[in-house]
């Protein structure tokens, strides 16, 4: 399993192509990651609450409540448009952050 | 399923109940619930889903910043206790020396009271510099 401090500062940017693709609850990001990487990486529920709170704080998600499922209402998350600008953003900077490492990675080993 | 609220209800002891954290916490359960039942359709018995769902929750220190939860800021006292010792000592120290000169003016006394009450601001003192080392 990858050390999570390394991937920490791409949260964002993994929740958001989630929420991009549609929208999601809580549970479903979660495994969703954990499917997606073959359980390679996991995603700490407690740090993905703190995510979509920062994240709504900052108007680059929006929660709703939607259908209900074992007694409770699960809470959606949907991308907004400051939010597709923001995921842009953070694709481009991880282009560049790649190229960047690549230069003193590659060929070693 | 009791046992995941209580786990969650401890998690959030510490964080101030307003609407805002009631909403995470709720949201926070219904998901943990979720993934309960879908460990037990993996075939988990109920016990062992609830506390997988539990262990891998991870803990709670990311969300409580979000949430604004301050950590208690330990007040620096010694720095008070300080000056309290300087100016109550201070205080004595010139009650006494205007008795000696007051009332007995050929024997000098005072000085051993004053040399008693100056541990007081020196342990002070000492307590205060401690403080500063260690931070």
């Amino acid at each position: 399993m990858v050390r999570s401090d390394i991937i920490r500062g791409h949260l964002d940017s993994i929740i958001l192509r989630l929420i991009l693709e549609k929208d999601r609850y809580g549970y479903e990001i979660s495994q969703e990651i954990s499917i997606r990487t073959n359980n390679r990486f996991q995603i700490k529920e407690a740090t993905l609450y703190a995510v979509f709170q920062r994240l709504e704080k900052k108007e680059i998600i929006e929660a709703y409540y939607g259908d209900v499922s074992h007694g409770g209402k699960r809470k959606y998350y949907r991308i907004t448009p400051l939010g597709k600008a923001y995921l842009n953003e953070l694709v481009k900077e991880w282009s560049e952050v790649k190229e960047i490492i690549d230069l003193f990675m590659e060929g070693l080993e | 399923m009791k046992k995941i609220k209580n786990h969650i209800d401890e998690l959030f002891k510490d964080i101030p109940r307003n609407k805002e954290t009631e909403m995470v916490k709720q949201e926070i359960i219904q998901n943990l619930e979720e993934k309960v039942y879908y460990l037990m359709d993996q075939g988990k018995e109920q016990e062992d889903a609830i506390n997988k769902a539990i262990v891998e929750f991870g803990d709670i220190e990311d969300l409580k910043k979000e949430l604004g939860v301050k950590e208690p800021e330990k007040k620096n006292m010694a720095k008070l206790n300080l000056e309290f010792s300087i100016w109550g000592s201070g205080l004595i120290i010139v009650f006494f020396i205007f008795i000696n000169l007051y009332y007995t003016p050929h024997t000098i006394w005072a000085i051993y009271p004053i040399f008693a009450i100056l541990w007081w601001p020196l342990s002070m003192y000492f307590v205060w510099s401690r403080k500063k080392w260690s931070e």
